[in-house]
C-alpha cells in the first residue's frame, strides 16, 4: 500500500497557512487517496487500476493548492490583518483574471482597444475643455479679476473696446476697483539695429497691468507708474521670455540694453517668466504670441478722441466688493458720461464680468457639450464591452455554476468578475493614454488658433486624474452588469445539467444595451446633423465682400497733419506708396471693416419719414474712399458710387446698403432721397442718398446685417484709416512690405492690426466648423458602436437559436423565414433604439438651441437623415449573421 | 447549499461527503474531489461548518465536518430562496413538480 501521506506531501505545492494547518490539510487529502484506493480494491479491482483511480482524484496539485489558499485567505485576513490578507485575494484575482485573457486574447484585445479609444478620447477632450473652459485663470486670486467692457445697449455681440479718454474717467470716478488697466490690440512695431529689421507683436498696457496680474517679472523689473501716466512718452521695454531666449540667449544682461523700435530707442527693464501669458485676447479669435510689451502711454493712438475705442480693460475688485457694486458705479459713471459727452457716448453702457467669463464664456456650451459627447460615446464603448464580457458569461456559466453551488459567495465571484473588467478597463486606460496624446496633438491642430494656443493644452496630472476615473467608471459600467446578471443566473441555474435558462435573462440585459447604445447613437447623430446643416447654411451666407486676396492695415494719422487737408493729404500719400508695391492692384481706406469687432453708429432724421424733436433713428456710420466698395467687390445695387469729382460737395452725398434702403424706403427707391445726421436736424444740412450698395456681414458671418450708411471719406477724412489692400495674388508674403510701406511715410505713422481678411473670415466660422467636425467624428463613431451593438446581439441569439431555427426548418420553415426572424429582430431593437433616441434628441437639440444658424432645433432633414441612417447600418449589421441563419441545416443543427 | 444540506442530518468526513454528491444525485452532479475539500475550508472559514479530528473505536483518525448555528440558519435562508425560485419556474413553465 503506498505511502499517501508522503505522496500528497511530495505533490501539493507550498500552501500559504500556518505549518500546523497545512499538516492537516495534507493529511485529510491522503485520507481520500487512501480510502479511494482502498474502495477501489475492494470493488475488485487490480492495484494498478486501483492505484490509478485514486490519484486521478487530485489531478491538477498547483490548482489545488491555489484553490485552498484562496479558501484559507480569509483566515489569513482575520488573523493577521497588517499581512495583507485580502491583497493576497486581489492578487489572486489578479492571477486569474490575467490567466483568462491569456486564454481568450481576441476578446481581450477587442474589449481593451474599445475602451482604450474611448478613455483615450475623453481624457484628450477633456483635457482640451479643462483648459479651455473649466480651469481657472493662472494669475494671483482670480476670482477677483474682472473685464470691463464698453457696449453698445443694442449690439451686445459687439467687440466691447473702451477709449482711452473714459479708461480715465474709470480709474478716478469709481471706487470698487483697486486697480483698472488698459490693454491695446495687437501692435506691429520694427526693430531695427540687431541684424535684419523684424516685425514684432507687441501690445502696450498700463503700468499696473502685471501687479494686477500678480505677475513679477522673472529678470529685472516691471513698468513703473510714472512711466505710464501720459506727461511724457517713457521709451521703456519688457520682453517675453520667449523673446529673451530668441533674442538675447537668455542673457541677464539683457536688461539695460536699447532696442529701436519704430525709429525710438526703448530700454530693456525686465522679461517675463516663461509660464506667463495674457489669455483675455487683444482681439477675440486671435492669438499670437507677444514679443514685447510697452507702457500704454507710450502708444501713438491714446491721445485720439473719445469716439476711438480700441483698448480692452481688466481690473481687480476690491476686497469685499462685490461685481454687482462694482457694476452699479460702472453703469452710474457711463449715464454720467452720456449725459456729458453725448456725440461720443450716448447708447453706450459698460459691463462688468468676470475675467475668465469674457476669456472662455463663448466655448463653455461648445466645450461642455463636447465633453457631454464623449461621455456618451465612452458608455456606448462600455456598453460594448459588458456585451463581451455577457457572451463570455454564457460560456463560463459552468464554471461560475459548480463554484456557486459548492459554497463560494456572491460577493467572492462577483470581486473576481469585477476585477477582470479591472483589469481590462486598466490596459483600456494605459493605451488610451496614448490615444489621448495622440488624439490630443490632432486636436490642438484641428482646434481654431483662439481655442487652443492661447492656452496651455497638455496632458497633465488632471488628465491623468480623469482618465483613472475614466477607468473606473469603465470597469463599473462594463462589468459590474453583467457580473452581477452572471452570478445571479448561475446561483439559479447551478443546479441543471444545462446552463440554456441562463442565457434568458443575459439576452434581456444584452438587448437592453444594444437598444439604449442605438438611442444614443441617433441622438448624436440628429446632433451632429444640426450642426452641419447650421454650418452648410453658414457656408452658404455671402459676407457682402470678396476676402480672398485682401489685407487690413490699421494706421494712424500724426497729430502734425490733423487737418481734414493733411489727413487726405498724409492718405493719398500712403496709398500712393502701397499702389507702388508689385502685385498691388487696389487700395481703399474706411472707418469700420467688417469682422473687426469695431463699430460705430450715429443717429439720422428722415426726410418725410421722421418726426422732429425725436429720437433719430440708429444707423451704422462709415466713412470710406471712393476705392472702397471696388478693392472689397462690395456690389452697387442702385445709383452710383462716389468718385473723385464728389470732393467739392462729399458733405452732402451718402450712400447706404440694401438693409437701410428696405428699412426705410420699402419697395421704393432710396436714391435721390434725404437724410440729415445727429441730434438736431433742424441746424444739420441735408445729405442726399446717391447709390445703394450690398450689405456686408459687419459683426459676424452669422449676424444679419444692420442699416448702415457710408459717407465719402473727402467729407470725413480719418484720423485713424483701416487702409485695405487688394492684391494680385496670395498677400500673405506682401505683409512686412506693405506694413513697411505704410510705416516709411513718417516715423510718426504706425501699422498695426495687421490681418489677411480671408483669416478674419475663417475666424468667424473657425469654432462652428471646429464643434461640427468634433461632434460628427463622435457621432460616427456612435453610429459604429451601436452598428456593432447590433450585430453581437443578433449573432449571438442566432449562435443560440440554432437548434430552434433547425427544427422550424425541418418542419418546413423556408431558409427565407429564418432570414426573416433574425433580420427582424436587429430591426426591432433598431426602432426601439430609435424611438427612445428620438426623444433624447429633441431634448438635446432644444439645449443646442444658441449653436444653431438658420436651422430649426426639431430640422425635419437632420432627425430623418439619422435614423434612416442607423436604421440602414442597423439592418446591414443584422444581415449579416441573419444570412448565417438562412444557411442553417437542419440536421446539424438538430444535432447540437 | 448541496454541502450544508448533506450535513445537517449528522457529521460527515470528506470521504463519506464526496460519495454522497455522487450518489444522491443519481451521479447528475459530478464535480472533481479536488474542489470540495477547498470549498469545505471556505465553509469553514465563513463559520458555516466545523471541522473536527475524530478517532472512533477501530476505525482510523478522520476529520469530521458538522453544520454550525450560522450554517443552519444559512441553509434555511438558502432553501427559501431555492423554494421561490422553484415556484416561480414552475408557474413559468406550468409544471407541478419540480
Amino acid at each position: 500500500m503506498p505511502d499517501w501521506r508522503a505522496y500528497a506531501r511530495g505533490r501539493l505545492p507550498r500552501l500559504r497557512v500556518p505549518p500546523e494547518r497545512e499538516n492537516e490539510i495534507v493529511a485529510e487529502l491522503a485520507l481520500q487517496l487512501d480510502q479511494a484506493f482502498a474502495e477501489a480494491l475492494a470493488g475488485g479491482a487490480s492495484e494498478a487500476d486501483a492505484l490509478r483511480r485514486a490519484e486521478a482524484q487530485f489531478a491538477d496539485w498547483p490548482a489545488l493548492a491555489r484553490e485552498i489558499d484562496a479558501a484559507e485567505a480569509r483566515l489569513a485576513a482575520q488573523l493577521e490583518p497588517s499581512r495583507g490578507g485580502a491583497l493576497a485575494g486581489c492578487w489572486h484575482d489578479l492571477r486569474y483574471a490575467v490567466r483568462f485573457f491569456r486564454r481568450n486574447p481576441g476578446f481581450a484585445a477587442i474589449a481593451t482597444i474599445t475602451l482604450a479609444f474611448g478613455i483615450g478620447g475623453n481624457t484628450a477632450v477633456f483635457t482640451m475643455v479643462d483648459a479651455v473652459a473649466l480651469r481657472s485663470l493662472p494669475y494671483h486670486d482670480p476670482g477677483q479679476l474682472t473685464a470691463i467692457e464698453t457696449r453698445k445697449a443694442q449690439q451686445p455681440e459687439l467687440e466691447p473696446w473702451t477709449s482711452a479718454s473714459d479708461l480715465q474717467d474709470m480709474r478716478a470716478r469709481t471706487g470698487a476697483f483697486s486697480a483698472i488697466a488698459g490693454i491695446s490690440p495687437m501692435w506691429n512695431v520694427v526693430l531695427t539695429g540687431l541684424g535684419d529689421a523684424q516685425r514684432l507683436t507687441a501690445l502696450y498696457v498700463s503700468a499696473d497691468f502685471f501687479p494686477l496680474l500678480g505677475v513679477n517679472p522673472a529678470v529685472g523689473r516691471g513698468f513703473r507708474p510714472d512711466e505710464d501716466n501720459g506727461a511724457q512718452t517713457s521709451h521703456v521695454v519688457m520682453l517675453s521670455y520667449s523673446y529673451w531666449q530668441r533674442q538675447f540667449g537668455g542673457r541677464a544682461n539683457a536688461v539695460g540694453k536699447s532696442l529701436a523700435l519704430d525709429n525710438a530707442l526703448y530700454t530693456v527693464i525686465g522679461v517675463l517668466p516663461a509660464a506667463f501669458r495674457y489669455e483675455g485676447e487683444p482681439l477675440a479669435g486671435t492669438a499670437e504670441e507677444i514679443d514685447v510689451w510697452l507702457p500704454l502711454s507710450a502708444n501713438p493712438i491714446v491721445p485720439s478722441p473719445r469716439g476711438l475705442r480700441f483698448l480692452k480693460v481688466v481690473a481687480r475688485l476690491k476686497p469685499g466688493v462685490s461685481p454687482e457694486q462694482s457694476g452699479h458705479q460702472l453703469r452710474a459713471l457711463a449715464a454720467a458720461l452720456a449725459e456729458k459727452y453725448p456725440g461720443t457716448n450716448r447708447g453706450f453702457a459698460f459691463y462688468v464680468q468676470p475675467l475668465r467669463a469674457q476669456v472662455n464664456g463663448r466655448f463653455r456650451v461648445a466645450m461642455l457639450l463636447l465633453l457631454g459627447t464623449a461621455g456618451f460615446v465612452l458608455l456606448m464603448a462600455c456598453a460594448n464591452v459588458a456585451n463581451l464580457l455577457l457572451a463570455r458569461a454564457a460560456v463560463r456559466h459552468k464554471e461560475i455554476a459548480v463554484r456557486v453551488a459548492l459554497g463560494a459567495s456572491r460577493f467572492r465571484l462577483l470581486r473576481q468578475l469585477f476585477t477582470e473588467s479591472l483589469c481590462l478597463a486598466s490596459a483600456g486606460g494605459i493605451l488610451g493614454l496614448a490615444v489621448a496624446f495622440a488624439g490630443l496633438k490632432l486636436l490642438i491642430a484641428a482646434a481654431p488658433a483662439s481655442l487652443v494656443r492661447a492656452q496651455d493644452v497638455r496632458l497633465d496630472i488632471r488628465a491623468l486624474a480623469f482618465a483613472c476615473i475614466a477607468v473606473w467608471l469603465c470597469a463599473i459600467a462594463a462589468g459590474l452588469p453583467p457580473a452581477w446578471r452572471t452570478v445571479r443566473a448561475d446561483i439559479e441555474a447551478a443546479l441543471r445539467e444545462s446552463g440554456r435558462g441562463l442565457t434568458a435573462g443575459h439576452h434581456r440585459l444584452r438587448a437592453t444595451l444594444v437598444v439604449a447604445q442605438v438611442a444614443a447613437a441617433l441622438a448624436l447623430l440628429a446632433s451632429a446633423g444640426l450642426l452641419v446643416r447650421s454650418f452648410q447654411r453658414l457656408l452658404d451666407v455671402d459676407p457682402g465682400f470678396q476676402a480672398r486676396n485682401l489685407l487690413t492695415i490699421s494706421t494712424q494719422i500724426p497729430q502734425a497733419a490733423n487737418t481734414p487737408a493733411g489727413r487726405t493729404a498724409m492718405y493719398r500719400l500712403i496709398r500712393d506708396r502701397l499702389l507702388a508695391v508689385p502685385g498691388v492692384v487696389d487700395v481703399a481706406a474706411v472707418s469700420r471693416l467688417p469682422l473687426m469687432g469695431m463699430n460705430l453708429s450715429t443717429w439720422i432724421f428722415v426726410e418725410g419719414k421722421s418726426t422732429p424733436g425725436e429720437p433719430g433713428a440708429d444707423v451704422e456710420y462709415r466713412a470710406a474712399t471712393p476705392s472702397y466698395f471696388s478693392t472689397m467687390r462690395i456690389p452697387l445695387r442702385a445709383g452710383r458710387i462716389f468718385d473723385d469729382r464728389d470732393d467739392a460737395n462729399a458733405a452732402s452725398i451718402t450712400l447706404i446698403n440694401e438693409t437701410m434702403a428696405r428699412k426705410f424706403w420699402p419697395g421704393g427707391d432710396p436714391v435721390g432721397k434725404r437724410i440729415k445726421l445727429g441730434d438736431h436736424p433742424a441746424q444739420a444740412p441735408w445729405i442726399t442718398v446717391v447709390g445703394v450698395v450690398g450689405d456686408v456681414r459687419h459683426v459676424g458671418i452669422d449676424t444679419q446685417p444692420l442699416p448702415e450708411m457710408y459717407r465719402a471719406y473727402a467729407a470725413d477724412p480719418l484720423g485713424s484709416p483701416m487702409l485695405v489692400i487688394r492684391t494680385a495674388t496670395d498677400p500673405k508674403p506682401l505683409v512686412s512690405a506693405l506694413s513697411a510701406k505704410v510705416r516709411s511715410v513718417s516715423a510718426e505713422v504706425p501699422a498695426y492690426n495687421v490681418w489677411l481678411m480671408q483669416d478674419l473670415v475663417d475666424r468667424s466660422t473657425a469654432q462652428r466648423r471646429f464643434v461640427m467636425w468634433l461632434l460628427s467624428a463622435f457621432a460616427l463613431t456612435a453610429l459604429l458602436l451601436a452598428v456593432v451593438g447590433v450585430y453581437g446581439a443578433v449573432a449571438q441569439s442566432v449562435t443560440q437559436r440554432t437548434p430552434e431555427i433547425g427544427l422550424r426548418m425541418a418542419l418546413g420553415a423556408s431558409p427565407a423565414a429564418a432570414l426573416r426572424l433574425a433580420l427582424g429582430q436587429g430591426i426591432r431593437l433598431a426602432a426601439v433604439g430609435i424611438a427612445i433616441g428620438a426623444a433624447a434628441a429633441v431634448g438635446l437639440a432644444q439645449l443646442m438651441r444658441k449653436m444653431l444658424f438658420e436651422v430649426q432645433p426639431l430640422d425635419p432633414v437632420a432627425f430623418t437623415a439619422a435614423a434612416l441612417a442607423l436604421a440602414v447600418c442597423a439592418a446591414l449589421a443584422s444581415y449579416v449573421p441573419a444570412r448565417k441563419a438562412a444557411r442553417i441545416e437542419p440536421l446539424a443543427a438538430l444535432r447540437r | 447549499m448541496i454541502l450544508l444540506a448533506l450535513l445537517e442530518a449528522r457529521a460527515r468526513h470528506g470521504y463519506e461527503l464526496a460519495k454522497l454528491i455522487e450518489s444522491e444525485s443519481d451521479k447528475k452532479l459530478q464535480f472533481h474531489v479536488a474542489s470540495l475539500y477547498p470549498m469545505l475550508y471556505r465553509l469553514e472559514r465563513k463559520g458555516l461548518v466545523e471541522g473536527r479530528w475524530v478517532e472512533k473505536a477501530g476505525e482510523r483518525r478522520r476529520r469530521f465536518y458538522r453544520l454550525t448555528a450560522q450554517g443552519r440558519r444559512a441553509l434555511a435562508q438558502q432553501r427559501r430562496n431555492w423554494r421561490e425560485f422553484a415556484q416561480a419556474l414552475n408557474r413559468l413553465t406550468g409544471f407541478n413538480h419540480a
